[in-house]
């Protein structure tokens, strides 16, 4: 559990900085946009195509953050009624059942990279259009471990309670 | 019999805390994998999303409302309000009104402004003589307001998933947000002469430090509001714009926000609601279109149409419906869920598009404020430490005012549309 927990520990600083850079470039090339296409009457061609990739990037990197900081959107009527105990067993079946969604969300983003890949498309500048996608497919999957390792600690948190 | 086992089983789990991308997403899955579609068609579907020119609009608003609501922009907002408005009998009230819905819709979300705007106001209105109760209802129920006037998050949102004009639901928008606006502040005026509240007088020395202190976001809402009802920025631009112009002025000129310590961690916050928006918005997307594929919209309708025949009698199922999501829900994933599966129905039944927005809009507004479970009761109760009760009670009245604000709107189709007619844009 301890390992886990640095891992965790160590890929959220590094998708925190991720985040960060991503979303500076992602104010300033906006900017820049507007002041271009209205000052200049010009604007970087692939610019704007490349913003809404960002968006993609960052909103699944922060998605990914989230479930780290329990922070996803959802109705909580009932758990709130609920013992400790109760809580903590809630905790390990909800977010096992994520857990495995994630999974699966996971493997039909990989098929849709390889479908991408092998049809060859390029999005702009000679980048190839799967590369943006890949994005989709690592955050599933590091929400998947997320859901996990909160699955795992509840329940240890249960064992200790029970001992 | 195997669905609603497996439908049951959802809800449960939803109704558990299960995060509602996964729910979303679960189904999307099974119900592609039923019909013999690969599953990597929900992926396909979520990457389109990235198509959509006005989602940039999503994460640089979202930070702009951040940076704005942990700098001192809040004091200084309601600074400038209480120097222009204060003079009229309940001017304090109108007064928390205004900064409320400005605040929200920057923000786009009623929840912060009770927390950004309400430790400031509640002790200004207690010491000013307006009862716990008539304040806590204000401060709690009227943030909703805000939701009506650009550049208000849900309404892009809206915008986006049922394909019509961003601009031209910000143009409908804006005489009914009048219209709720007036109606509160006379319910405030009524209580400032009754409670006979002091007021405070309009001097020249206070109006101008009140501007010069705010000198610097004054011109925010007249670039954003200005310019996209003048049609001179898309909102992406109006974004674009916004949060550049708000991290310079927090960070260099008020230097309210540190450009080392805080702009990182609120760039953080800011993205951890645009993730989980962007993963329901996205997981939706695969499910919709399956459920369009399946015309389970017609579905629903032939149902309806067995008991329900005409518009009026469809527009009040619609409101009842729209309060109790609205209160389940919180507003984003409402109209990413709902507006797919209502739109058709709605048209159907000659219900115009742009006005469906308004009423949506509106209508879970106030379902955030509803009791039993309205998500606004909760967090007003939190940062005022008052029980939940003592809330209920509180925003009663609001409550009524804004359901027969809602009636009206709902009703009179032309109060959202007249504009819209009037500017010409479509």
């Amino acid at each position: 559990m301890k390992i886990l927990r640095q891992i965790d520990s160590f890929l959220a600083r590094i998708e925190q900085t991720f985040l960060i850079v991503l979303l500076s470039v992602m104010i300033l090339l906006a900017f820049l946009q507007v002041v271009l296409r209205n000052l200049f009457s010009t604007s970087i061609l692939w610019g704007d195509t490349f913003l809404r990739q960002l968006v993609l990037w960052v909103g699944f990197t922060g998605a990914t953050l989230a479930t780290r900081q329990k922070r996803h959107i959802n109705i909580d009527v009932f758990s709130r009624l609920l013992s400790d105990r109760g809580q903590t067993i809630v905790g390990i079946v909800t977010n096992l059942f994520s857990a495995i969604v994630c999974i699966f969300l996971t493997k039909a983003a990989i098929v849709f990279i390889c479908d991408e890949k092998s049809s060859q498309s390029i999005l702009f500048a000679n980048i190839p259009t799967w590369i943006f996608i890949l994005i989709i497919a690592i955050g599933f999957g590091l929400i998947t471990f997320r859901f996990l390792t909160i699955a795992l600690e509840n329940f240890f948190h249960l064992v200790k309670k029970e001992s | 019999m195997e669905i609603v086992f497996i439908g049951l089983i959802f809800l449960l789990l939803a109704l558990f805390g299960t995060p509602l991308f996964v729910i979303i997403g679960a189904i999307a899955l099974l119900s592609f994998h039923s019909v013999g579609i690969d599953t990597s068609a929900v992926i396909v579907e979520m990457y389109r999303i990235s198509n959509t020119p006005a989602l940039l609009a999503i994460p640089l608003f979202s930070f702009t409302g951040y940076i704005l609501a942990e700098s001192k922009t809040p004091q200084r907002l309601v600074d400038l309000s209480q120097a222009l408005f204060g003079w009229i009998p309940g001017g304090l009230a109108v007064v928390a009104l205004v900064s409320c819905a400005i605040f929200t819709a920057f923000t786009g979300a009623s929840g912060i402004t009770i927390i950004a705007l309400g430790g400031l106001l509640l002790p200004a209105m207690l010491q000013n003589a307006y009862s716990e109760k008539f304040s806590l209802g204000l401060l709690t129920s009227c943030g909703n307001l805000g939701l009506l006037f650009p550049p208000s998050l849900p309404i892009i949102l809206y915008a986006l998933v049922a394909k019509i004009n961003i601009n031209t639901l910000f143009v409908a928008g804006f005489v009914p947000g009048v219209l709720l606006l007036i109606l509160v502040s006379f319910y405030c005026l009524y209580k400032g002469v009754t409670l006979s509240v002091p007021r405070t007088r309009v001097t020249f020395r206070n109006l101008y430090k009140a501007i010069k202190a705010a000198i610097w976001e004054i011109p925010l809402p007249i670039i954003v509001i200005g310019g996209i009802y003048g049609g001179l920025f898309t909102v992406t631009e109006a974004a674009a714009v916004s949060a550049f112009y708000v991290l310079i002025v927090e960070v260099f000129i008020y230097r309210d926000i540190k450009l080392s310590s805080d702009v990182p961690r609120i760039m953080k916050e800011s993205m951890l609601l645009v993730g989980g928006i962007l993963v329901i918005l996205g997981t939706a997307l695969g499910l919709t279109n399956y459920l369009i594929d399946a015309e389970i919209p017609m579905k629903i309708l032939q149902f309806l149409r067995s008991f329900v025949q005409t518009k009026l009698v469809f527009l009040i199922m619609l409101n009842l419906f729209l309060l109790v999501v609205g209160c389940m829900l919180d507003i984003f994933s409402a109209i990413i869920v709902v507006v797919p599966l209502i739109t058709p129905i709605a048209l159907d039944f000659g219900v115009n598009p742009i006005h469906l927005g308004v009423i949506f809009l509106v209508n879970l507004g106030i379902g955030y404020t509803t009791p039993p479970v309205g998500m606004n009761l909760f967090i007003a109760s939190f940062r005022f430490r008052k029980s939940i009760l003592s809330l209920y009670a509180a925003s009663l009245p609001f409550l009524a005012i804004l359901l027969v604000a809602l009636i009206i709107i709902t009703y009179i189709p032309e109060i959202s549309l007249w504009l819209v007619n009037v500017v010409g844009i479509k």
